[in-house]
């Protein structure tokens, strides 16, 4: 009897709780923010919170999507990898988000992946990354290997450079990337002899690791930027680095006080954009190469509006932490919020919140003109987009020098090149 | 009578007259290098463009370099007269409200004028560019890299003969040549005789190319190898042993060489690496070697002065703001606004505002936490750990969570290279630097007043304090002194990466790491230990040519030589210790 009588009012209760909350829900929609907000990361990562709080406000200005608020639930995972898996946990299952933007490392975005996959929740990740994955849970933005590395070295052999030395910071973004980047350059007839910075080969001869590697906060480059212009004392060699952030700094300095230049021994870095210029000396980095699908600097009416509403919005925001002057934009940030658009048209076309359906909208292509242009969702999960080369000036920012408009986005590459006979 | 004799030699100069007329005509058919360019602009084809922009090597038409340098910031334009002919213009300086620029025609290098005369402002808008692409801007870097050869700087004509030796084409040759013949520096002379060398080793006589490769192997120039080798497998494959042998001694040569070159340059990195772990680790042999403070808050000393050098360089130039958090104090700094030498000496001017303000905090520290526990090393420990994260908060706060950057000044970002081996200005004034510290610290602790006392109170306290020494103060000033030096350490490692409110916890480590090998309590123990890992550590990594291998190597050695002498290098006995 008791029983009974517990489990009406249990079920009552739910059905009560079901009604409020559906009457809520009725007109928002909520959205998970997983990005780094403290920790070692927090210092990209918080630009990624900013332009998606924007982004959802612009939305929600216009009237929504489907006509609900996008309500944000913003968790911080304080640069913890694991803690990327429990967040992810969190807005799947207890807050039961949308759709999930997030992660910047790729250790990140791997200690987040079994969570969204077993949930089946959707996850859009940002960050230019290394490829060889294709999950049906992300919704990939970033820019692929060959939407960013094979650009710039294609850029470089057109520029006569015959010699490529590869650096990196010792995780798995660059040591993929630079495995793949080492067959595509063998497949364009670079002897081996001319790509620089080490090989470790294992018991059968194959090469198993390319570049030369430093650890995350190294400071000290003496050593290898000696080597770097023993390597480029023949006029014709590049540095292809995959150096993070912070490591940046020293090296650049190091390289510039060891009279290495843009004219001599020009660096492509894949990870420094316009936000990372703000703490870089740019003056010692003039004329070095950049390789994304946008830049600040490019000319197009969208671009200028994204800009000016983007910096309209910094000045009257009430959200919490914001930093307000100085701020810049790069591909990331565009990249979220290129995302967000997406996802929005996917779940019109879709009429649904629903990721299987969302999922199966996306699939089968939807188009966004966003500032870096137009971008077209692919069904491998990844994005057709412009890619741009720049060469950084002295104020920070790049000047365009060449486009690669509609680049398909490629995750499996190793072992697509075959070495030139 | 006068007419008539005057006829024939008119009629003479008339005749010369023409044929004088004729001669210019005959000498401007070739035509100006600006007549050349618009030629070049205005062909469509690619390949052809390029084959007209080639023509211009040899003129030393400073025009082309300043056509060129406007093409390739987009500077030119293509503007469509009313009558239809196309006329490339450069547009220059500012824009007006309407967005014209004052244009300059490129054939003639003066104004471009409308037909009543009047110079014609154009908006870039509305003109065609003038478009160029990697390959477009190698090709005219190519003709004003032989422009260069006539440059008055040195290093434009070292970088001008190096490009054109290592292009080998043997059209170059005479003007190479030529320009030994009135070339100066002897530092060019080498390049162009090497440069000749190289060219000579494209050339199809085995003879020639030994010759040169004699020379080439005379002057061991790393920069040639790769050339060599190509020559050399080249020649094994054509079975031609002369040559090869020739090579095999040339690139023997060039690898002494570079071996010679590594070693001393591995020497200088040594010293240099070992400097900058001394200047970082001098405070800390002060405050945890002489005092026994665990000082875990060594690293924010170094901090202060890292950001004490970010302020300091800010006041130079435009003035800077910040909030000092929880009190809100708005603190404003008007800058200085100073230009060139002026502002370079920002950094030498940071250097005692460094060591004074870390050094104030320091007092401040020891003030409030330190002198309640010098009985109690464990708690000082826990205590200033306490301190570092607290002190890491209020620098985000006041500074941002974002790594802020110290420019290099000029005299700290070039090098000085003697045989090949570079000399970065940085690390030899950080040598320097070391020195002067160390001197320093050994004539206060040894040559002062406040010296002596330190010593005897670091040795007993106690027994000090009855002699009637005021140990407190002592206490307080050395601590000082030992934040003060870590200080001097901030404002140096500005120049080796960014400015950050964790920036201390990087060298903490290495701090604690060559105190403790070199002995506590011996400022000479960690001058020696220092040295020995910054040593063992760049030649490891030459070695291993693995920088994340040698740091493990190191710190693997340093455990095992704590095993076998866990006093470190020289143990310097005393009471406060035991």
């Amino acid at each position: 009897m008791i029983t009974k009588f517990s489990k009406l009012l249990g079920a009552g209760v739910i059905a009560l709780s079901a009604l409020v909350g559906s009457a809520r829900a009725a007109d928002t929609v909520k959205v998970g923010v997983l990005h780094d907000l403290s920790g070692t990361m927090a210092i990209s990562e918080t630009s990624l919170r900013d332009v998606l709080l924007f982004t959802f406000d612009e939305i929600n200005a216009k009237g929504g999507v489907l006509g609900k608020k996008i309500v944000p639930v913003i968790v911080d995972p304080g640069s913890v990898w694991p803690a990327f898996a429990e967040k992810s946990k969190q807005l799947l299952e207890v807050d039961k988000v949308a759709v999930t933007f997030g992660c910047w490392t790729s250790v990140s975005r791997k200690s987040a992946l079994p969570v969204f996959e077993k949930d089946n929740g959707l996850l859009f990740y940002p960050v230019q990354y290394e490829g060889e994955e294709e999950s049906q849970n992300v919704c990939y933005t970033a820019e692929a290997v060959n939407q960013q590395a094979i650009p710039a070295v294609d850029f470089f052999i057109a520029q006569g450079k015959k010699k490529f030395y590869l650096i990196g910071t010792d995780y798995v973004y660059p040591q993929t990337t630079n495995l793949v980047l080492l067959e595509y350059l063998l497949s364009k007839g670079v002897p081996l002899a001319n790509i620089g910075g080490g090989f470790v080969k294992d018991s059968s001869g194959k090469i198993t690791n390319a570049g030369k590697y430093t650890p995350f906060g190294h400071k000290d480059y003496q050593q290898i930027i000696a080597e770097i212009k023993d390597f480029a004392a023949s006029g014709d060699a590049c540095v292809i680095s995959t150096l993070n952030g912070d490591t940046n700094p020293p090296f650049f300095k190091e390289y510039a006080a060891a009279g290495l230049t843009a004219d001599t021994c020009p660096v492509v870095s894949y990870s420094i954009a316009e936000d990372e210029f703000r703490s870089l000396p740019a003056k010692d980095l003039v004329g070095q190469i950049g390789c994304w699908t946008y830049f600040q600097s490019i000319d197009s009416p969208e671009n200028a509006k994204f800009l000016a509403a983007f910096q309209a919005w910094l000045k009257t925001t009430k959200a919490d932490g914001v930093v307000k002057e100085g701020r810049v934009v790069d591909s990331p940030m565009v990249l979220s919020y290129d995302g967000v658009y997406l996802w929005k048209a996917c779940v019109e076309k879709a009429g649904s919140f629903d990721v299987d359906k969302v999922r199966a909208v996306w699939k089968s292509g939807i188009s966004f003109v966003g500032p870096g242009g137009k971008v077209t969702t692919q069904p491998n999960m990844h994005l057709t987009k412009t890619v741009y080369i720049g060469e950084s000036k002295a104020d920070g920012q790049f000047k365009i020098l060449k486009t690669f408009p509609d680049v398909y986005g490629e995750p499996h590459l190793k072992g697509t090149f075959k070495p030139k006979e | 009578m006068v007419w008539k004799s005057f006829r024939p030699l008119l009629l003479c100069t008339l005749v010369v007259g023409v044929g004088l007329l004729a001669d210019v005509r005959a000498m401007a058919a070739p035509e100006t290098a600006r007549a050349t360019i618009v030629r070049a602009i205005l062909t469509s084809d690619d390949a052809q463009k390029h084959t007209i922009i080639n023509s211009l090597i040899g003129q030393g038409d400073e025009a082309i370099r300043e056509i060129f340098t406007a093409w390739r910031q987009d500077n030119l334009y293509i503007y469509t007269a009313p009558n239809g002919a196309k006329i490339p213009v450069e547009l220059t300086g500012d824009k007006d409200a309407d967005g014209t620029q004052a244009a300059v025609r490129v054939d003639s290098g003066e104004p471009l004028k409308d037909a009543s005369g009047q110079p014609l402002r154009l908006v870039a808008k509305q003109l065609t560019a003038v478009e160029h692409d990697a390959s477009l801007r190698r090709v005219m870097k190519n003709v004003v890299d032989l422009l260069d050869l006539g440059s008055p700087l040195p290093a434009k004509r070292l970088r001008a003969v190096q490009t054109i030796g290592f292009a080998q084409k043997a059209d170059k040759l005479p003007v190479l040549e030529a320009r030994t013949g009135i070339e100066t520096d002897t530092e060019i002379k080498k390049e162009l005789r090497e440069a000749i060398a190289l060219i000579h080793l494209a050339d199809p006589d085995d003879g020639v190319k030994i010759k040169a490769l004699v020379v080439l192997q005379e002057l061991h120039n790393s920069s040639s190898y790769d050339l060599i080798n190509a020559l050399r497998a080249k020649a094994e494959k054509d079975n031609k042993p002369a040559v090869t042998a020739a090579a095999h001694s040339a690139l023997l040569a060039i690898d002494h060489h570079r071996s010679v070159v590594k070693f001393f340059g591995t020497l200088f990195r040594g010293l240099s690496a070992g400097s900058v772990l001394l200047v970082v680790a001098l405070g800390l042999a002060i405050t945890f070697g002489l005092m026994g403070v665990i000082n875990m808050a060594h690293g924010e000393m170094i901090t202060v002065g890292a950001y004490a050098t970010y302020i300091t360089q800010n006041v130079f130039g435009a003035g800077m703001n910040f909030t000092l958090p929880f009190i809100k104090i708005a603190i404003h700094l008007p800058g200085l606004h100073l230009t060139g030498w002026a502002y370079q000496l920002y950094f030498l001017v940071a250097i005692p505002i460094g060591f004074l303000s870390a050094a104030l905090v320091g007092i401040a520290l020891e003030r409030s936490v330190i002198r309640f526990l010098y009985r109690r090393p464990l708690e000082s420990l826990l205590a200033t750990f306490g301190v570092s994260l607290i002190l890491q908060q209020m620098f985000k706060l006041t500074f941002g969570s974002n790594n802020v950057n110290v420019d290099s000044p000029v005299y700290l970002s070039s090098n000085w290279t003697v045989f090949d081996v570079t000399f970065d200005w940085n690390r030899v004034f950080v040598i320097g630097f070391a020195v002067v510290i160390v001197f320093g610290v050994w004539l206060a602790l040894t040559k002062t007043p406040l010296g002596l006392l330190i010593r005897c109170v670091m040795q007993n306290r106690m027994m000090a304090s009855c002699m009637g020494v005021r140990t407190e103060r002592v206490n307080m000033l050395t601590f000082g002194l030992g934040s003060g030096l870590a200080g001097l350490a901030g404002v140096f490692v500005t120049q080796l990466g960014t400015v950050g409110p964790s920036m201390g916890q990087e060298y903490i480590v290495d701090s604690f790491m060559t105190v403790v090998v070199g002995g506590v309590g011996s400022i000479f123990g960690t001058v020696v230990s220092a040295l020995g890992i910054g040593l063992t550590d760049q030649s490891l990594q030459q070695i291993l040519l693995n920088p994340v291998l040698g740091k493990i190597l190191v710190l693997l050695a340093i455990i095992l030589f704590l095993q076998w002498r866990p006093t470190g290098l020289f143990s310097a006995r005393s009471r406060s210790l035991d």
